[in-house]
C-alpha cells in the first residue's frame, strides 16, 4: 500500500515539476494583470443559475444588496490577509507547500478529491449551457426538485454538449483559453443588457424613479418557491463569502498569488468579486424574475437579449468548463498511469458529461458550492496553522519533509475529523465552515503540540 | 496602428451592445430592433476583439 502510494506521489511530482521551485522575482506580476486575471474569471455559466437561486429562495432585497456587498468584502478579505501572505512568502503552489507540510500521500488524495469536485462543478456548466440548447430543441429544462434526467431529449442534449467541450478541451486548450478572454467582458455585457432589458417587463420606468419598489415587490419579495428554503441576510453573507472558498480560505489561489509583488494584491479579487459575484447575481436575479420566476437559463437569457443572449449561456457553459475540465484531467493523472493528456481528459470529460445529465447538479447548485468548499477548507486551516501558528508556539514546521513521511497522519485525522464534525453540525449548511475551520486550525496545532511533547 | 484600430473598433461594438439595450429600456426602440442589434454589435465584438488578441500576441511575441 505504501509503495503504491509513493509510486503515485513520485508521478505527481513529475507532472507538477515545472513548478517546483519558488517563482522567482523577475516573474512577478503587475496589479494590474490580477485585476484582468479577477475581472475576468468571476463571471461564469454559473452566475446564470446562483442569482436566480436567490430569487426563488425567497430573499429580500435588502438582505441580497447589503448580504452580497458585506460577504464579497469577507471574500477579498479573506484573499488578501489569509492567501496572499502565505503566497508571497513561501512563493509556492498549494500542491508543494502541503507536500511539505502533509506529505505526498495526503496530496494524492487531496489531488482526487478536488478532481471528483472539478467534475461535477463542469457538469453543471454544461448542465447551464444545455438549458440554452434545450430552448433551441424545445426540449424541457428538468424541474427544481429533479434528480435524474426527465427526457432522453436531456440526455442527448447533455451528451452531446459534454462530448462537444471534452473534444474541445483534447483539442486545443491553450486557444480555448485565449477565445475565453475575449468571450469574458461581452458574457458580462449579457448579464448587464439582459437586465436592463427585462425591466420594462417587471414595469420599472425609464426614469427608474419605482426600480426599488419593483425590486422589493416584484424579484426579491422575500417569499421562497415551493420547496425551497427561505434564504435570510446571514445566509447570502455566508454564500458570497464562501464561493471560493476553496481559492482563499482553502489557499488554492497560492498558485496565482505567488506571482503577486505584494500581499495587499489580493485586494484586487474585489474586481472579480463585485463585477461577477453581485452586479452579475442581481442581474440574473431581474431575468428569472421576469420569466415567472422559472429556472432555465436558456429561457432567461433568450427572453432577455435573444439568440445573442442564447449564445452568451452556451459560451459561459463552454469557456468556464473548459479551464474545470483541463484541471480536472490534471488532478486525475495521478491515478492513470502514463496515460497520455488527450486520454485523460478524456476520462475527465466522459465523467463530467454522465454527471451534467443528472439536474440535480445545477437545480441544488448552492448547496454543492458550500459543500465543495467545505471538503476542501481543512487543508486551508491545516496550511495556515502550519505557516503562522506552529512557529509562534515554537513547534517544529514541515515535519512531513524533513522526516521523510508519506503521509502526515495527524494533517489527514484533522482533515477527515472536521468533515465528520462538520457533517453533524446542527447549523445550515452554509454556515458550518467556520466553526469547521476554527476546529480544523486548533485540532491541528494541539495534535502537533502533542507530538512535540512527546519528542 | 491596426491592433489600435481594432481594440477601438472591439469597444465600440461592445459598448453598442450596452447601447441597444439602454434604447430599448428606454423605449427608443422596439425588442425586434434591440434583439437583432445586440447580436450584431456581439458579432461584431467577437470579430475585432480576436482580430486585436491576435495582433497584441504577435507584438508581445516580437
Amino acid at each position: 500500500m505504501a509503495g503504491k502510494i509513493a509510486a503515485l506521489a513520485s508521478r505527481l511530482d513529475q507532472l507538477y515539476e515545472f513548478d517546483r521551485e519558488p517563482v522567482s522575482l523577475n516573474k512577478l506580476q503587475s496589479g494590474g494583470k490580477f485585476a484582468g486575471l479577477f475581472a475576468g474569471e468571476h463571471v461564469a455559466a454559473t452566475e446564470f443559475v446562483i442569482g436566480a437561486f436567490f430569487v426563488l429562495h425567497g430573499v429580500t432585497a435588502k438582505d441580497l444588496v447589503f448580504g452580497l456587498l458585506f460577504g464579497n468584502l469577507l471574500a477579498v478579505l479573506s484573499w488578501t490577509f489569509v492567501c496572499a501572505p502565505i503566497a508571497v512568502r513561501t512563493r509556492l503552489t498549494l500542491y508543494w507547500y502541503l507536500r511539505k507540510i502533509a506529505g505526498p500521500g495526503l496530496t494524492v488524495i487531496y489531488n482526487i478529491a478536488n478532481a471528483i469536485l472539478y467534475c461535477i462543478l463542469a457538469g453543471a456548466m454544461i448542465a447551464v449551457s444545455a438549458t440554452a440548447i434545450g430552448l433551441v430543441f424545445k426540449v424541457e429544462t428538468p424541474s427544481l426538485s429533479d434528480v435524474f434526467p426527465t427526457s432522453w431529449g436531456w440526455v442527448f442534449i447533455t451528451f452531446a454538449l459534454g462530448a462537444a467541450f471534452t473534444a474541445m478541451a483534447i483539442l486545443g486548450f491553450e486557444k480555448l483559453s485565449k477565445f475565453a478572454q475575449v468571450c469574458s467582458p461581452w458574457i458580462f455585457v449579457v448579464f448587464l443588457a439582459g437586465a436592463l432589458a427585462m425591466l420594462p417587463k417587471l414595469g420599472v420606468h425609464a426614469n427608474f424613479d419605482n426600480f426599488w419598489e419593483v425590486a422589493t415587490t416584484k424579484v426579491w419579495n422575500g417569499i421562497a418557491a415551493a420547496g425551497q428554503d427561505k434564504l435570510s441576510f446571514w445566509h447570502i453573507l455566508f454564500f458570497a463569502w464562501f464561493c471560493n472558498l476553496a481559492m482563499h480560505v482553502g489557499l488554492s489561489d497560492l498558485a496565482l498569488f505567488r506571482y503577486a509583488k505584494k500581499w495587499t494584491y489580493g485586494l484586487f479579487s474585489a474586481f472579480g468579486m463585485y463585477p461577477g459575484h453581485m452586479l452579475a447575481w442581481i442581474c440574473s436575479g431581474i431575468m428569472v424574475a421576469a420569466v415567472g420566476r422559472e429556472m432555465n437559463p436558456g429561457l432567461m437569457a433568450f427572453e432577455a437579449a435573444g439568440f445573442a443572449g442564447v449564445a452568451g449561456v452556451l459560451l459561459a457553459g463552454w469557456t468556464t468548463a473548459n479551464p474545470t475540465l483541463y484541471r480536472a484531467g490534471l488532478a486525475l493523472q495521478v491515478i492513470t498511469p502514463n496515460w497520455p493528456r488527450w486520454k485523460i481528459t478524456l476520462a475527465a470529460g466522459t465523467l463530467t458529461t454522465i454527471i451534467s445529465c443528472f439536474p440535480i447538479v445545477f437545480m441544488k447548485l448552492l448547496d454543492y458550492v458550500a459543500i465543495y468548499g467545505l471538503v476542501l477548507m481543512p487543508i486551508g486551516a491545516i496550511v495556515f496553522a502550519e505557516h503562522w501558528i506552529l512557529p509562534l508556539l515554537g513547534i517544529e514546521q514541515y515535519r512531513a519533509e524533513k522526516y521523510q513521511w508519506m503521509i502526515n497522519w495527524r494533517a489527514l485525522a484533522v482533515w477527515f475529523g472536521t468533515l465528520i464534525i462538520c457533517f453533524f453540525l446542527p447549523i445550515h449548511l452554509y454556515f458550518r465552515w467556520l466553526p469547521g475551520y476554527l476546529i480544523a486550525l486548533v485540532a491541528y496545532v494541539l495534535l502537533q503540540a502533542m507530538k512535540k511533547n512527546k519528542n | 496602428m491596426q491592433r489600435i484600430l481594432f481594440g477601438i473598433l472591439s469597444m465600440v461594438s461592445l459598448a453598442l451592445c450596452l447601447v441597444f439595450s439602454i434604447a430599448y429600456f428606454l423605449g427608443k426602440i422596439k425588442a425586434d430592433r434591440f434583439k437583432s442589434g445586440f447580436l450584431f454589435a456581439s458579432i461584431a465584438w467577437f470579430i475585432f476583439a480576436t482580430l486585436w488578441a491576435t495582433r497584441t500576441k504577435k507584438l508581445s511575441k516580437t
